[in-house]
């Protein structure tokens, strides 16, 4: 493969990073009393008038509803996703606790065209903000409706960590809301980030052990440390990003891989490494510009799409999870008081599964590859330190809330199957929790239903030999990646059905989606569950 | 004439060298199963038609149809026409997954036919759910003997006999064979479920050999490793000995050993058994390997030859492919093909008009082993088996591509996958070919 191919689609990696991951949510804009003034806007030509109503709760959380002059009487309660927990100047990245009322303005606008009144809350601390998430959206829920005694059904959505949120409000407060729409719904802090950790876990091991990781000093240092984890990560991501684009097939180590002295010598290339590190932590091989389904037209068709492309959408999607993995696993670790990571036990060759034979040969082989990481990563071997929680810090961490699958009013899931932050295994787990719900009598049966999203079959384009790199992901990959019609068509269902108290049919769901060719529902449909429930 | 192509997995070693460097009784019988009409069954195949591999196996779907075309012609099954949907996966696991996927949910197939590949497949099976959806997985084109497990994999029927039959009856052979028996021996094989599935059938026979075997990553075989390995073997052995050299690798793969061979003028210095995958002779002389080389070469195969058109099948599907592929060169892939479509109608009759998934499972399980194919191994399915055909024969290429069959005549053997059982000698004989080719089982 001639040098230069892969050039133009691994540069820029690491601001990208930085910025894509938290950009889900949108900022939009509230004391104990509510304060509302009259606003309007134009919607497709149609000009809406509605209340805006704006206050803090008695938490400190910002909290908007807005109230159409001509309501339909459900409200939709909205719960944004995860946000930076701090300012941190110095990577550019701001803090936010503006509420949210919708998962983007134009849904919003619609939604409030069509007669919706909307709710949500911007919570009084950010981060993994869950509990407090519960309590401010509990307290949105209480404003709205004593402004607005019309208000008839509630619909409880959010999207990622809101999703989460929104889920274990409907699962803690049974009869809060008439349906429930958990959009890209992010699994329980364990499971999700076992999965980023591991992935930095890996980083470490394989390519630079001065990484800290886990397991942050207090105060002012311990963001330090933060900082420069993140600054080492960025560099390890830019140098793999180089020597994919100038030796695509045997790219070097970064010379900080100073544990991995064996891999090196056996002539194992970086990029099964961290072709490895994806697939053990549960990296989609899919991203925003790699599908590994395509290859330049020519000779190099079937291997680029068999041995590159998943490893280059591996780095994509990494650079992002682990970005947020770090500023979550901070955040986290704070919360619990210290380390709650912990991977002495973990068999990371099992994880593989069958991706160990799907992946084979990007894995430079069975007997090569994949036994010469087994053995660099086994728990045994000094060379790849284990990590152990403080079992204090872990103990609380282990508090904080499991989804329990605890299902009473109908609730329609959306969710995409190459999304690299929120993967489809945590709505497979809600799934399965459901079931074990409603065998043990907690749940009634038939109100779950969940649309699958998945990727076009290829989308990965080259200009010649070369791969181009998107700014955009398309629909079906990257973090709550849905369109506007997408949303609506969710926010339709679930308004149907907190009217009338019953999941839709397959025949509804069918019909809503039917133009979207994205979309799709199999109720044998599995995904994996993330690795750590695996 | 007899040659030894078979369908199981391409390596994407090719263009990285140009590139230079159920449970199936837990599930009801359902009238309602997606894919079927009063008049048309809806099949579905993914297989590269694009990319690289689509060099070698671009011709299968297209085969396939053709076959399904002439039974159409012909009344189709029980009066319904069958429809094959074809899907390009490019021998890539993520487009794999992706098609059968499609051919499940969106052209909502009744079950999937002739799969090729063993990664593809791997991931493919998973992703379309095909267990959980119990969409029948007829006559899977790989020879990884973990598809024959009912548990993992229970709507998966296997056509191919498995690497490790391979591994065991060519111990067979060198064992047997007086000239081969003595010499030292030594196996370059791909570092996957292949390589490793062929190990297996070795350490199974008890064959040692003279070294490590040498595995290699498919997609990773360069000249120089090549040249490198044949080297390193060279100076290993003594000079007046002439080795037997195992390859168990795709075509591709094997054509680079050989050329590699040539370059260090050591072709006649081994004897060498290239398997039934890799001595595909048509394709090692397509990659430009010297027809001096392939001539002595050891390979192996199950069907009779696909230019001997004195074979009653072969002559049957030529009659076929040249009115309903018209333009289509026949050859073992070709023949693989209608072979495995014909297995396909049979199935579809033996389920009865009443056709559900289910029932299709059922009725390969419990009359699979008797329908009449080009095979000369026996089919082996069963209530508790889902192997396809279980036995080689073996021959030697000459130099116009030809495999002669060692000592003038064919002689096959069958074993398992399993065991340490020998390999024993068939007494198997096939049955006929239904009349004009049209089953009427």
């Amino acid at each position: 493969m001639k040098t230069s191919t892969l050039k133009k689609s691994l540069v820029a990696i690491t601001t990208a990073a930085l910025v894509s991951v938290f950009a889900v949510a949108i900022p939009s804009s509230a004391s104990a009393a509510t304060t509302c003034v009259k606003d309007k806007l134009t919607v497709k030509g149609k000009v809406v008038s509605f209340q805006k109503c704006t206050g803090t709760d008695d938490r400190g959380s910002k909290y908007e509803i807005r109230m159409p002059a001509k309501f339909n009487g459900t409200m939709m309660l909205y719960s944004h996703g995860i946000r930076y927990p701090f300012a941190l100047p110095a990577l550019g990245l701001t803090y936010n606790d503006a509420p949210d009322i919708a998962p983007s303005t134009e849904v919003g606008e619609q939604l409030l065209a069509q007669g919706f009144a909307l709710a949500g809350a911007g919570v009084e601390v950010q981060g993994w903000n869950l509990t407090e998430q519960v309590y401010a959206t509990l307290n949105v829920n209480l404003a709205a409706r004593m402004q607005f005694p019309a208000i008839d059904k509630v619909v409880a959505w959010g999207q990622s960590l809101g999703a989460l949120s929104t889920q274990a409000l409907a699962e803690q407060y049974p009869g809060i809301a008439d349906a429930v729409g958990p959009l890209c719904l992010a699994e329980s802090a364990s499971a999700e980030l076992t999965g980023f950790l591991d992935f930095i876990w890996g980083l470490k091991t394989f390519f630079d052990p001065t990484i800290k990781g886990s397991g942050y000093s207090s105060g002012a240092e311990g963001l330090k440390e933060l900082q420069t984890d993140i600054g080492k990560a960025v560099a390890i991501f830019t140098f793999l990003s180089n020597e994919f684009t100038v030796n695509p097939l045997t790219p070097g180590w970064p010379t900080t891989a100073t544990s991995a002295t064996a891999l090196i010598s056996a002539g194992l290339p970086s990029r099964s490494a961290l072709l490895m590190i994806g697939l053990m932590s549960g990296i989609s091989t899919q991203s925003k510009s790699f599908d590994s389904s395509s290859g330049p037209v020519g000779p190099l068709e079937t291997a680029f799409g068999g041995l590159l492309s998943p490893v280059l959408a591996v780095l994509e999607n990494g650079s992002e999870a682990a970005v947020l993995g770090f500023i979550a696993n901070y955040d986290l670790e704070v919360r619990a008081g210290g380390r709650f990571y912990d991977n002495t036990n973990t068999d990371y060759v099992a994880r593989l599964g069958a991706d160990a034979e799907i992946f084979t040969s990007a894995l430079s082989g069975a007997s090569k590859g994949l036994a010469g990481f087994g053995a660099f990563l086994n728990k045994l071997n000094p060379g790849a330190p284990r990590v152990k929680a403080d079992p204090g810090a872990l103990a609380k961490h282990n508090q904080l809330y499991q989804l329990q699958g605890k299902i009473t009013v109908p609730t329609v899931t959306i969710t995409a199957l190459a999304d690299h932050i929120t993967p489809p295994g945590a709505t497979q787990y809600l799934v399965d929790q459901y079931a074990s719900s409603v065998s043990n009598g907690d749940s009634t049966k038939g109100l779950l239903v969940n649309i699958w999203n998945k990727p076009p079959d290829e989308y990965t384009t080259f200009t010649g030999q070369a791969p181009d790199k998107r700014t955009v992901a398309v629909n079906g990959v990257g973090h709550c990646n849905f369109t506007t019609s997408q949303y609506m068509a969710v926010a339709k269902l679930l308004a149907a059905s907190a009217k009338s108290g019953k999941a839709p049919t397959a025949k509804t769901v069918s019909a809503a989606i039917k133009n979207d060719s994205n979309l799709f529902v199999d109720p044998n449909y599995r995904a994996p569950l993330l690795k750590y429930r695996q | 004439m007899i040659r030894n192509t078979r369908m199981k997995r391409i390596s994407f070693v090719s263009t990285v060298v140009v590139a230079g460097a159920m449970l199936l009784s837990t599930v009801p019988a359902n009238a309602a199963d997606p894919g079927v009409t009063a008049t048309e069954i809806k099949l579905g195949i993914t297989s590269p038609k694009t990319g690289t591999v689509a060099l070698s196996y671009g011709k299968l779907p297209g085969a396939m149809k053709a076959y399904f075309d002439y039974i159409n012609a012909n009344g189709g099954v029980n009066g319904r026409k069958i429809t094959l949907v074809s899907r390009d996966d490019k021998y890539l696991p993520q487009q794999a997954a992706t098609q059968t996927r499609n051919l499940v949910l969106s052209d909502k197939v009744f079950a999937i036919v002739g799969a090729l590949g063993t990664a593809t497949h791997t991931k493919a099976y998973v992703a379309a759910q095909l267990a959980k959806n119990n969409v029948p997985d007829l006559f899977v084109n790989t020879g990884f003997s973990g598809f024959d497990d009912k548990t993992k994999y229970p709507t998966t029927f296997l056509v191919l006999p498995s690497y490790a039959m391979e591994a065991k009856i060519i111990s067979k052979l060198i064992a047997d064979t007086p000239t081969l028996k003595p010499m030292p021996s030594f196996l370059i094989a791909q570092d996957d479920e292949f390589g490793k599935d062929g190990v297996k059938g070795f350490a199974l026979a008890g064959h040692k050999f003279s070294d490590t075997p040498i595995l290699y990553p498919a997609g990773s075989l360069s000249a120089a490793i090549a040249e490198g390995a044949l080297a390193k073997i060279n100076a290993a052995v003594p000079s007046y000995a002439k080795p037997v050299m195992v390859l168990m690798g795709t075509t591709d793969s094997t054509a680079l050993i050989l050329k590699a061979a040539e370059k260090l003028s050591l072709t006649s210095k081994f004897t060498w058994i290239a398997g039934s995958v890799g001595g595909d002779a048509n394709t090692l002389l397509a990659l430009g390997v010297k027809a001096a080389t392939i001539d002595g070469i050891y390979a192996a195969s199950f069907f009779p030859d696909a230019k001997d058109t004195t074979d009653q099948y072969v002559s049957q599907f030529m009659k076929i492919n040249e009115k309903y592929n018209k333009g289509v060169t026949f050859d073992n892939v070709v023949l693989q093909a209608m072979n495995s479509a014909m297995l396909t109608v049979q199935a579809l009759r033996a389920a009865g008009k009443n056709l559900t998934r289910a029932g299709l499972m059922k009725a390969i399980e419990d009359k699979g082993s008797t329908f009449a194919s080009a095979g000369l191994a026996p089919l082996n399915y069963s209530a508790t088996s889902r192997v396809g055909y279980n036995g080689y024969w073996f021959g030697q290429l000459n130099a116009t591509g030809e495999l002669k069959p060692v000592g003038g005549k064919v002689t096959l053997y069958t074993t398992d996958s399993a065991t340490a059982t020998a390999p024993v000698l068939s007494t198997y004989t096939r049955k006929p070919i239904p009349k004009n080719g049209i089953p009427t089982n």
